[in-house]
């Protein structure tokens, strides 16, 4: 842990009123065709870059998200319309973690190794992005659905 | 660094309840889908695990048990870590009980609890590459010492969701899948649950490598730039060239589309391209658990002989032939899976045993 350093860390709990807004301004547009906990991850990410003070991700950075609630709202829905028919495409695509990695990957303008993966211990998750990542570092964070976004831009000490 | 392994497997599917039956029945060439009935009379196809035990929580502690077991990743310590990978988890027990309160860890601490582990749990949900980015944490961890061995559970088991969620975006086929087949009209989706227990313990297969690699452009579909820079990601980090890979088992899930482009660019990392095989027409596309389930099944079948027919017309124009017979000499296989949401997975298995 000692070789890394923490550029950013940005905590928003409770959730202001208008983040929505705030992400919409900050991106220039409202993200389209995403469900709400995909757009917290995408509001507490674009907001811990710019803490960093950087305006894209690095290519050869990871990113990593974890949540222990999950879409838990899309996926009640979609179980719901499951349940009477087929349902709608875009309640399907927002109860899939993946899809959140797309949407940040999509506005963040970056392609890379991006995974949803969580544990009871946070250090833990925490620690393995550390093991898998280069010297570019990892963007990483807890996305608990209507509550709060976490997340930390952790790099590389240099020589 | 230490170098990591593949100790052991285990694998339930369509084919059978464990790997010795799944390649009898792959040698005999599989058996048709079953028909998945949902609301309003609507039904798809699935490959389903044989096992009607009508509750879901004792049908799949049941099948996880004997797949663990099979991996032998429970006759040691059972303290490395645990990672449980899925698109859908428990959401076929949640169907039926409306239980939305328990959260994204508990299906893992559940299993965990189901196998007596005692090491690290993690739950990883990246779709249909959701075992695969499992088997790379694994890989990580011993590589850097900081786990000597590890179980990655790949987990899909039944649900109304998947299918339902799948079918209405129009992805899945009504009759069979076709990878790369000339009349190939969508997936069909399968039942799976696969163990792979890694160990830095010297055995046959070496875990040589592997790139995950998400593009959001097109979180349906598959990305060729994102395939090329898999593939190129994976090969560099196994220290290897193209022309050093004897076998490539592609996604290949029968989309019309996504199968052309996934040639297309697997053609532009492999001139010429080395073999290919496709086991998705036999076990179906298993989402989160097809990464794990397919390099269990693959491996057995280049140990044991055996190769899956493909009894259908391949696409001519993909210039992508799957291979009838196991290459003679698979030193290194690549193993791809593309995922829902933009994922682009691979490792690359070395065969020391040859």
């Amino acid at each position: 842990m000692s070789d890394w350093i923490t550029t950013a860390h940005v905590t928003v709990d409770p959730l202001p009123l208008d983040w929505r807004d705030q992400l919409a301004v900050r991106l220039g547009q409202r993200p389209r065709r995403i469900g709400p906990w995909a757009e917290l991850a995408l509001y507490g990410a674009r907001l811990c870059l710019d803490a960093a003070g950087e305006s894209a991700l690095p290519a050869q950075a990871q990113l990593r998200v974890a949540s222990l609630s999950g879409p838990r709202n899309a996926t009640r829905q979609i179980v719901e319309q499951a349940q009477t028919g087929l349902p709608m495409p875009f309640s399907f695509m927002q109860s899939q973690p993946s899809q959140m990695l797309a949407a940040l990957s999509r506005h963040l303008g970056w392609q890379g190794d991006a995974r949803f993966i969580v544990s009871r211990d946070q250090q833990a998750v925490l620690d393995l992005a550390l093991q898998e990542c280069s010297a570019a570092g990892v963007l990483i964070g807890w996305v608990e659905e209507d509550r709060r976004t976490e997340w930390w831009r952790m790099v590389l000490r240099g020589p | 660094m230490n170098e990591v392994y593949l100790a052991g497997r285990g694998l339930a599917s369509a084919l059978g309840p464990d790997i010795g039956s799944g390649l009898v029945a792959l040698g005999r060439g599989g058996g048709p889908p079953r028909r998945f009935e949902l609301a309003g009379g609507m039904a798809w196809p699935l490959y389903t695990i044989a096992d009607d035990e009508p509750d879901w929580m004792t049908r799949a502690r049941r099948i996880i048990e004997r797949v663990a077991r099979e991996s032998g990743a429970l006759g040691g310590s059972r303290s490395g870590p645990l990672f449980v990978a899925s698109s859908s988890l428990d959401i076929g027990s949640r169907e039926n009980s409306g239980d939305f309160e328990r959260d994204y860890q508990s299906f893992a601490e559940l299993v965990a609890g189901w196998l007596d582990w005692h090491g690290p749990v993690f739950t990883v949900s990246t779709a249909c590459t959701s075992s695969l980015n499992a088997l790379l944490s694994a890989r990580t961890l011993i590589r850097n010492g900081h786990a000597d061995h590890a179980l990655v559970l790949g987990v899909e088991l039944r649900n109304r969701v998947s299918i339902a969620g799948f079918g209405g975006m129009q992805l899945l086929s009504a009759d069979r899948a076709l990878p790369f087949g000339k009349h190939r009209d969508g997936l069909v989706l399968g039942e799976a649950v696969a163990a792979l227990h890694v160990s830095s313990r010297p055995s046959r297969w070496r875990i040589a490598g592997g790139a995950n690699v998400v593009e959001g452009e097109d979180p349906a579909g598959t990305v060729p730039e994102a395939v090329v820079a898999m593939c190129s990601e994976a090969l560099a980090s196994s220290a290897l060239a193209p022309r050093d890979i004897a076998l490539i088992k592609p996604q290949a899930a029968g989309g019309p589309v996504n199968d052309a482009t996934e040639a297309r660019a697997l053609r532009q990392v492999f001139d010429p391209l080395p073999p290919l095989v496709s086991l998705k027409a036999a076990i179906g596309h298993t989402l989160g658990a097809a990464g794990a389930a397919e390099v269990a099944l693959l491996t057995a079948c280049l140990e044991g002989g055996v190769w899956p027919r493909v009894d259908y017309a391949q696409d001519a124009l993909l210039e992508a032939p799957l291979a009838d017979r196991a290459p003679a000499n698979a030193g290194h296989v690549l193993a791809c899976i593309l995922g829902f949401g933009g994922g682009h997975a691979a490792v690359v298995l070395e065969d020391r045993g040859r």
